[in-house]
């Protein structure tokens, strides 16, 4: 693959992947934030397989397939699984309202563009020019656990985290060993498959998932 | 391998191979074998530290053991001397636990430990690298830990004591890391060899000194770090608190002389008067609080605070003179002090066995609650009077040997050693004075009130003898406390050649030895001569013609039974006898401004006269009063710390996340501002 291709193509899965993280704070409608996540995974499948093309490396392709099929794919189903379940359609009141969540989010992006300068200028390629993407991605993840109540946007918040790290990952380095995604990935899984169980278990005993009426459990 | 070696290993081997067969073998059988592994272990750890002080070292380096560093073992001399008693000691202490075992201390863990207890107590002073060292003092602490919860479902103190000892012996733990990785991280190695050659400022130099002997004086309880000896000591079965009071307390004072004078060789004057006044300060205080205290095996505790104390006023004296240039006396002072760790380790072994009997055979500690043990208990009372007769430095026992040449030491360095020399000698003799006749009275006072008179409760009265491993144990200790006070030239020789060796400045080949003599000790230089076995002799001598004077005069007489004169006031009743409490109450008097006790008097008249009393209720207790004022405050703040800081943790999970998040961007943003 040609630069004139690949720069395009790897820009295009950036962009996605950082306009599906921002979009989830937009939206209020949790079955549609499922959707946008598994955007975003498959987005960020399309980036690792662009990578393995433009270095020829069939491995990276394969993980890449691994990846988007994961996050795209088998996650979704499963929050979606939970959602059918639950019955609560959407986001009621996050603790930061809609606008202010993408003001914010505006800033982060600025935080992470300076301060991934410094890794940027080690190895100035395409790539890593697009680390600054991933790192706000990661930020607006950890922004999504601080401010959204439901259960699910928890889930969906360190998942874009974790979608975040697994991407800095393959932009920075020339492919993450197998064994090494491998064990993130049932890492990951394992911890959906927690989460649905703690999500369910809290909706038997609370009637809902608003997190903070677990403030009763204190002490 | 050379003896020294095969007997080191050996007593390794011993040890760990104890441990995990104690765990395997079942109940019954399971103290008698680890007892005789650990005997075994101590004998050859005994004579391999003997082998190794009189020339023949042995070095080995096993690099596949620890992770990077390997682990490096060497026997010089001051290492294998503090091998040598720990060994002894551990004899003593796992001959008495085969029968002691039995009181409910047959478990695993209760006997799987001791073993390794020792062999990391026998590492401590062979590590020749700073992770070896480090590495075993953690051992070292970790499973005295356990052992002193051996007994927590049985009395609640033993936690809060455990928990005391876990804090400070891990903060003592934290300093001494700090120092040595500080120290080798400036030598550019770490081992000791590299450690000794290196040339460090004197800024670096004080800094390292400084934090090690923070925490080597915190394992040897010295004030202000002393807090947890009483509490701990006392609450651990009482074998292991022999090892602890008798072996581990050494492990501090081995620091110090590895650090100060070996490592760093000697330093400014102002370290040893430093370590001198510390010394000073413990030897007054431990003896103080033991003086007034009832509970037996805590006044043991504090006269270890003592007698470290008075160790560590030979070894500043030793330092303060090394550094003024007069190493012939600082050897002195070294060698009396090296003697006294000997002297303080047989009888102190000695006497917390003893105390061990006494509560297995009575189910207390509390002086006031004992009484008349003479005629229940005829072989513990008879070691304990050894022990103590010791423990009090008076002669012929062998803690006033090494006190004598402490002071010898102290008295000869007043005209050589300059004004700050010409204030401190004079008042660390007197210390040493005082804390002498507090320690009389100290023991006069647990034998006399534990043993003698009539028994003050039924737990006294039911007292038995204890079984014949427990006295063998004990006999063995005092056999070592006799032969070091008649004979201490077995020792002397050995120990004033390392103290000659060690003092800085003495130069290759080191001088003459400070102390000689076979049956009369003389000092090298200076006029003093000393024979304990002449003055033991005439002592018998003086003693057995009173005796037979008397006997001569008295059967002279018929003898005539008649009542005691009670004042009419009736049969006397146990109640009537001097209690420890009040023995010690005239020294309590004298000394109220220092420890302020307090008491509490509560009298109920009757309903009908104001005058006439119903009941009369009286406590006293002596805090320790360092502890209420430095600690007290501290643990004030940490409390109060910890109740202000649970108003950040409100129990919403989004606040947690928060925190987090703020964290994560603050720390984001100061990086991009920066670089």
């Amino acid at each position: 693959m040609t630069d004139s291709v690949y720069v395009p193509l790897l820009d295009l899965a950036c962009g996605a992947f950082l306009l599906t993280g921002v979009l989830v704070l937009w939206r209020r409608d949790l079955a549609a934030i499922v959707r946008l996540f598994a955007v975003q995974g498959a987005d960020l499948g399309a980036l690792v397989i662009v990578l393995g093309l433009h270095k020829g490396s069939a491995e990276l392709m394969i993980a890449g397939v691994a990846v988007g099929g994961l996050r795209a794919g088998l996650l979704p189903c499963l929050m979606r699984r939970a959602l059918m379940a639950g019955g609560e359609g959407r986001e009621t009141k996050p603790l930061v309202n809609v606008a202010g969540s993408l003001l914010v989010a505006a800033v982060l992006a600025m935080v992470a563009y300076a301060v991934s300068q410094p890794l940027v200028r080690l190895t100035p390629t395409p790539a890593t020019q697009a680390v600054p993407v991933a790192l706000t991605v990661l930020l607006v993840g950890f922004f999504v656990l601080v401010t959204r109540r439901r259960a699910l946007s928890q889930v969906v918040g360190f998942l874009l985290m974790d979608n975040a790290i697994t991407a800095t990952a393959f932009l920075t380095t020339s492919g993450v060993p197998m064994v090494v995604e491998l064990g993130v990935s049932l890492d990951i899984l394992l911890a959906v498959l927690v989460l649905q169980v703690l999500t369910t278990r809290m909706r038997a005993a609370f009637g809902g998932t608003d997190l903070d009426e677990l403030r009763e459990l204190r002490d | 391998m050379n003896l020294t070696g095969t007997l080191f290993v050996a007593a390794l081997g011993l040890c760990l191979a104890a441990a995990p067969a104690a765990v395997l073998t079942p109940r019954r059988a399971r103290p008698l074998l680890a007892g005789a592994a650990t005997t075994a272990a101590g004998l050859a750890g005994a004579a391999a530290g003997v082998t190794a002080l009189s020339g023949q070292g042995w070095s080995a380096r096993l690099d596949g053991v620890l992770p990077l560093a390997g682990v490096r073992l060497d026997l010089d001399p001051l290492g294998a001397m503090f091998v040598a008693v720990t060994g002894a000691v551990a004899v003593c202490a796992a001959v008495y636990g085969v029968a002691y075992a039995r009181h409910g201390l047959d478990g695993r863990v209760a006997q799987a430990t001791p073993p390794l207890f020792v062999a990391s107590m026998l590492l401590v002073p062979a590590a020749a690298s700073v992770s070896t060292l480090l590495v075993a003092w953690e051992l070292m602490a970790l499973t005295s830990l356990l052992l002193v919860l051996a007994e927590h479902r049985r009395r609640a103190a033993v936690g809060e004591a455990a928990l005391w000892y876990a804090v400070m012996t891990h903060l003592g733990f934290a300093a001494i890391l700090a120092g040595l990785a500080g120290f080798a991280a400036l030598a550019g190695g770490e081992t000791f060899e590299q450690l000794r050659a290196a040339g460090l400022p004197p800024g670096a130099r004080d800094a390292v000194f400084l934090a090690t002997l923070a925490g080597f004086a915190s394992k040897a309880g010295i004030v202000p770090l002393h807090v947890w000896l009483a509490r701990a000591h006392p609450e651990a079965p009482s074998q292991v608190s022999a090892l602890m009071s008798a072996a581990m307390v050494n492990m501090g004072v081995y620091g110090i002389l590895r650090v100060g004078l070996d490592l760093l060789h000697g330093g400014p004057a102002w370290w040893w008067l430093l370590v001198l006044g510390a010394g000073a300060l413990s030897a007054l205080f431990g003896i103080l609080q033991a003086a007034v205290a009832s509970d037996l095996k805590r006044l043991l505790g504090h006269s270890t605070t003592e007698n470290m104390g008075l160790v560590l006023i030979g070894v500043g004296a030793a330092g303060f003179l090394a550094s003024g240039g007069d190493s012939m006396l600082a050897a002195l002072a070294l060698a009396a002090a090296l003697l006294h760790v000997v002297n303080h380790s047989a009888f102190k072994t000695l006497l917390f066995l003893a105390a061990g009997s006494v509560l297995h055979a009575t189910g207390t500690r509390d002086l006031d609650a004992l009484g008349g043990l003479r005629a229940r208990m005829p072989c513990t009372t008879a070691l304990f009077a050894v022990g103590a007769l010791a423990a009090s430095a008076l002669p012929p026992g062998n803690g006033f040997v090494s006190e004598w040449l402490l002071l010898q030491s102290l008295i000869h360095a007043l005209p050589t050693s300059g004004v700050a020399g010409a204030v401190t000698m004079p008042l660390a003799v007197g210390v040493i004075a005082l804390s002498a006749g507090l320690a009389i009275a100290t023991f006069v006072k647990a034998f006399g009130v534990g043993f003698l008179a009539r028994p003050r409760t039924p737990g006294a009265e039911r007292a038995s003898e204890s079984p014949p491993a427990m006295i063998g144990g004990m006999a063995l200790a005092a056999a070592s406390c006799v032969i070091l006070a008649l004979a201490p030239a077995t020792v002397l020789p050995g120990l004033s050649r390392l103290a000659a060796s060690l003092v800085p400045g003495s130069g290759h080949p080191p001088g003459p030895v400070p102390v000689s003599g076979e049956v009369t000790l003389r000092l090298t230089g200076y006029e003093g001569t000393i024979s304990p076995l002449l003055i033991a002799v005439a002592l018998a001598i003086a003693v057995i013609g009173l005796l037979g004077a008397v006997r001569l005069f008295a059967s002279r007489r018929a003898r005539r039974a008649a009542r005691l004169w009670d004042c009419g006031a009736g049969p006397m009743s146990p109640r009537m006898e001097y209690t420890a409490t009040s023995f010690a109450e005239p020294l309590q008097r004298v000394f109220d401004d220092v420890l302020e006790p307090e008491s509490d008097l509560d009298v109920t008249p009757t309903k009908e006269s104001a005058y006439l009393v119903e009941s009369v209720r009286f406590r006293a207790r002596i805090p320790d009063r360092i502890e209420r004022r430095l600690y007290d405050p501290v643990l004030a703040a940490a409390g109060a710390l910890g109740r202000a800081a649970t108003g950040l943790a409100n129990g919403s999970v989004h606040r947690y996340l928060a925190y987090g998040f703020y964290a994560l961007t603050a720390v984001l943003v100061a990086l991009a501002v920066i670089w």
